[in-house]
């Protein structure tokens, strides 16, 4: 290393430094000219068992538990940090941030690594059950390149808990060649509505009580995020009235959308991208009454058996080039300028990804009253129950 | 006398210890939890209140599944079964007999979570409504629905009623049927008055094994119900792994192992009268 | 008669038979066949979480199985000579430990733990008298054990009374007239004639807690046995990994019930 610093000058590498940040060049790109990606790779090749540089410093175990969420982590990206790191990735996945804080207040959850929503991460600090997060280990995260709109909620009385993953949309998937001479649909209303007709036994509801919930309250226009025991009420009278119509109560819709058993439910805007790519007569929607707009956080759980490989799989992750590729399998738009300087520009205008202004601003983050508040908890409980 | 009362006291204390470490005290610990509230954040937080028990109602529908599937699942895995045990102990031949009881038993070793992950691909809309539908029989939705947790009910319990009704009818003393028939009586006769009323014992444990374990099931509901078809089973880890409402979920496993309680001793007294008084027949 | 046995045979082998056809799949997907290949064998076999978590199910099973069967039958023979409130007690005992729901059986050891370990952890921490901090008592190993390890013992003292019922007793007293120790007696003539039982307790005890899903999903703590971690599986969207590893697990049993009928059936034509 040291005999190329002759050749590249300080400003130089600041230079290239910056454009590496900005995202206008890709990292294998920085690496090549500044000369770390030949140190790295005679590092890695030198020490027997590390096998990269940047985890050269000492052994990260052999493994990394995620919990998470359903078609939301491209399985190609785990396979290359479990061959640069030797950890291998656990992934488990959840329905609802409910179930995730419920696992962790019920003894141990084994987790190194969670993706919590927005809403939820002050519950997690009051509970005692996230840890905060030591930047020093995270060189990729540039908080500065974070649109602060969905970056913020991971910063909790002014301590780091949680650093952006993705954000999103909650709307709806439609397969519009079951319509008929419907049109199609383009608000909440006419989602319940169909569901209860034309739909009846072919729609899906999430198991997950802030978007099944707050989306039978924006069938009456209520807010997203009521705790209003009357307008509950009357969101429990649509959902129970919806019941008997549904196909199922799930959250990953995806395999009933493909094979066609269901041909509407409630869904995130991956998922839509997910579903339209591969078949085209399904639409992503987002109701014209607004709805739940989010973002979700990479986290720590507090006794994090693997702490290491947990921050060197969440570095991995957030190395913007690494991002895009997650970004182009699962759809899910990020915060992170440095990663949509790279994504296609196709990707960049994509309608479901980056709703027109209009769709975006009626729409609503989820509030943090909603995951405690326990008229709405036994509200779905009833609700799945019944 | 003494040394023997000693050692029949150090044989007894593990067990002991272990039923009241491991079963009274957490359940008294279930019991104590019912009377509590909820946390802010969901838990147990201590208090005395019969609200949760009030609210027994909100889980109606959950106890009606059960109260019906149960008994439903246990009559049909019975009537599927009765025939098969009774080929196998009296009409298949010696040779096959092992080789034909060994495969009854064969698909309760792959995890019943894989066997019934099988009929979400089966009885979904491009399994069996498919194939239906390409037979002229019209499109029916199968998955999710009562009918498709049955299926995973007796598919997942038949080797369990299979058993003891062969074992009943294995050590039936044939020349009975020789008697009955060298005497006249029509097979169907033969069959009612005297094959079955002596394989009742095998019946009656093998319905009380399927019951006990359905009223507590939590699984098939979950995989082929599509959170449609709720047992007590999937109310209550609802209640623990999403409201995280504990007091109620404590509350909820009370009233279940309450009802359990009753519906075995009703069954017990029924089936008692039946089997003469012997009280170890419905059990194993 | 024959015609429905073999259909109900064809009822229970389809399902398994689907499993084992997509555990060959060369596809991604579990529902659609896109040719023949035996990479997912492969990945399950060097996948770490899977090998782990076979690991923790043997480890619980045979814990809580060789745990089970030797006090349940301990008990079962002190229950002979056991009479009055004590029988009724014991009786009783083991009658909830059969009848309450597994499902009741975790929860309830769940949220017991939870809150002793609540309250010890702390108590722990501050009377350790070592510098390196006290160990923090967590879910895993232990309740797992524990809690299979209830029902198994049940079944246990239940198999191995029945077996014991139909013992003849009089070798028992002969054997003690002829001066032999109570140990002596029971190795050389109660052993003998209860091992059948024994033995099918300790299988059923093994395949009870191998097996079982809803106790564990509980009390498994930050451990993961093998149902769990097919459960979660499951939920992560399928792939023929999961048909791998059922298949696999299938051939295990096979081949152990095989080897175990040729034995007996060896020994069997020996004597």
């Amino acid at each position: 290393m040291t005999d190329r610093k002759d050749f590249l000058t300080r400003e130089k590498f600041m230079q290239e430094l910056w454009r590496y940040k900005k995202g206008s060049v890709t990292r294998r790109h920085f690496l090549g000219v500044t000369g770390l990606g030949l140190a790295s790779s005679v590092l890695g090749s030198a020490v027997p068992g590390l096998r990269s540089a940047a985890y050269a410093q000492g052994s990260i175990g052999d493994r990394v538990v995620v919990a998470s969420w359903p078609n939301y982590h491209d399985p190609a990206n785990f396979d290359a940090f479990t061959a640069e790191t030797g950890a291998a990735v656990d992934l488990n996945v959840f329905g609802s941030n409910e179930e995730m804080l419920a696992k962790q207040q019920a003894g141990g959850s084994g987790w190194d690594v969670f993706v919590p929503t927005n809403y939820t991460i002050t519950t997690y600090v009051e509970q005692d059950l996230i840890e905060p997060i030591d930047l020093s280990k995270l060189p990729n995260y540039d908080a500065a390149s974070f649109d602060a709109r969905f970056a913020d909620a991971g910063t909790v009385n002014g301590v780091v808990y949680a650093v952006p993953r993705n954000w999103g949309t909650t709307g709806f998937v439609v397969n519009t060649s079951m319509l008929g001479d419907l049109p199609k649909p383009s608000s909440w209303k006419e989602f319940w509505d169909m569901t209860r007709a034309e739909f009846s036994g072919r729609t899906m509801v999430h198991d997950y009580q802030l978007t099944t919930i707050g989306n039978a309250l924006k069938y009456f226009g209520y807010s997203f995020n009521s705790i209003d025991p009357a307008e509950l009420a009357e969101a429990e009278k649509l959902l129970l009235d919806a019941k008997p119509h549904l196909f199922a109560i799930n959250s990953d819709y995806q395999p009933s959308m493909r094979s066609t058993d269901a041909w509407m439910s409630i869904a995130w805007t991956g998922d839509g991208i997910q579903l339209h790519r591969d078949m085209p007569e399904i639409d992503y929607v987002l109701g014209k009454e607004g709805g739940e707009l989010w973002s979700d956080f990479f986290a720590i759980p507090k006794g994090a058996p693997h702490r290491e490989a947990a921050y060197a799989l969440l570095n991995y992750l957030l190395n913007p080039e690494v991002n895009a590729k997650e970004v182009a399998f699962h759809g899910y738009p990020v915060a992170d300028a440095r990663v949509n300087a790279i994504l296609p520009p196709e990707m960049l205008n994509d309608p479901i990804m980056y709703p027109a202004a209009e769709l975006l601003s009626p729409l609503e983050f989820g509030a943090a009253v909603t995951l405690t508040d326990p008229n709405r908890a036994e509200l779905m409980a009833r609700f799945k129950s019944a | 006398m003494q040394r023997q009362d000693l050692r029949t006291w150090l044989l007894l204390v593990p067990a002991g210890a272990w039923f009241l470490c491991m079963l009274i005290l957490p359940l008294i610990v279930v019991f104590v939890f019912a009377f509590g509230e909820r946390g802010a954040a969901g838990g147990y937080v201590p208090a005395f209140t019969f609200e949760n028990f009030a609210n027994l109602g909100a889980r109606w529908t959950a106890f009606k599944n059960t109260l019906i599937l149960a008994p439903l699942g246990t009559l049909a895995c019975l009537l599927i079964a009765y025939p098969l045990a009774y080929f196998l102990a009296l009409r298949a031949s010696a040779r096959w007999r092992t080789l034909l009881l060994i495969l009854v038993i064969v698909p309760f070793w792959t995890s019943i979570l894989i066997r019934s992950y099988a009929w979400i691909y089966l009885l979904g809309g491009q399994g069996i409504p498919s194939l239906l539908n390409a037979l002229g029989f019209g499109n029916p939705r199968l998955i999710n629905t009562p009918f498709a947790v049955l299926i995973g009910i007796v598919y997942g319990y038949l080797p369990l009623m299979v058993f003891p009704i062969y074992v009943a009818l294995e050590r039936l003393d044939k020349r009975l049927l020789e008697a009955s028939s060298d005497l006249g009586s029509p097979p169907w006769r033969s069959f009612l008055q005297v094959t079955l009323p002596l394989s009742m014992p095998g019946v009656a444990t093998g319905s009380m094994l399927v019951f006990i374990l359905l009223m507590g099931e939590f699984l098939i509901p979950a995989m082929l119900g599509g959170g449609k078809v709720f047992f007590i089973g999937n109310a209550l880890v609802d209640l623990f792994l999403q409201s995280r409402n504990w007091p109620f979920g404590a509350a909820v496993a009370v009233a279940l192992v309450v009802v359990m309680l009753v519906t075995v001793a009703a069954y017990l007294r029924f089936t008692r009268r039946w089997a003469g008084g012997r009280d170890d027949v419905s059990l194993m | 008669m024959r015609i429905y046995a073999f259909a109900v045979y064809l009822f229970l082998y389809i399902p398994i038979g689907v499993i084992a056809l997509f555990s060959f799949n060369a596809g991604r997907h579990a529902s659609q066949f896109q040719g023949f290949s035996v990479q997912w064998y492969g990945k399950a076999l060097s996948n770490p979480f899977v090998v782990d978590a076979f690991k923790t199910s043997l480890t619980v099973a045979l814990s809580s199985a060789v745990l089970a069967t030797l006090f349940g039958t301990m008990a079962a023979m002190a229950l002979q000579s056991v009479k009055g409130r004590l029988r009724i007690a014991f009786d009783a005992l083991i009658y909830i430990a059969v009848m309450v729901p597994g499902i009741v059986i975790g929860i309830a050891t769940l949220i017991a733990l939870v809150t002793l370990f609540d309250w010890l952890n702390p108590v722990l921490a501050a009377v350790w008298p070592l510098a390196d901090g006290a160990p923090k008592l967590s879910l895993g190993y232990g309740s797992l054990i524990a809690a299979h390890g209830l029902f198994s013992m049940a079944l246990v003292i239940i198999i191995v009374r029945a077996r014991m019922a139909g013992m003849d007793r009089s070798l028992v007293e002969a054997s003690a007239d002829l001066g032999a120790t109570p140990w002596g007696t029971f190795r050389q003539v109660t052993l003998p004639q209860i091992f059948p039982g024994i033995l099918a307790g300790f299988l059923l005890a093994f395949t009870f807690s191998f097996d079982d899903f809803i106790i564990a999903f509980f009390v498994a703590g930050s451990q993961t046995t093998l149902p769990v971690y097919v459960f979660s599986s499951i939920r992560r969207g399928v792939t023929p990994e999961i048909n791998a590893i059922g298949t696999m697990v299938l051939a295990v049993s096979l081949l152990l019930l095989v080897t175990a009928q040729a034995i007996l059936q060896r020994g069997r034509q020996a004597g």
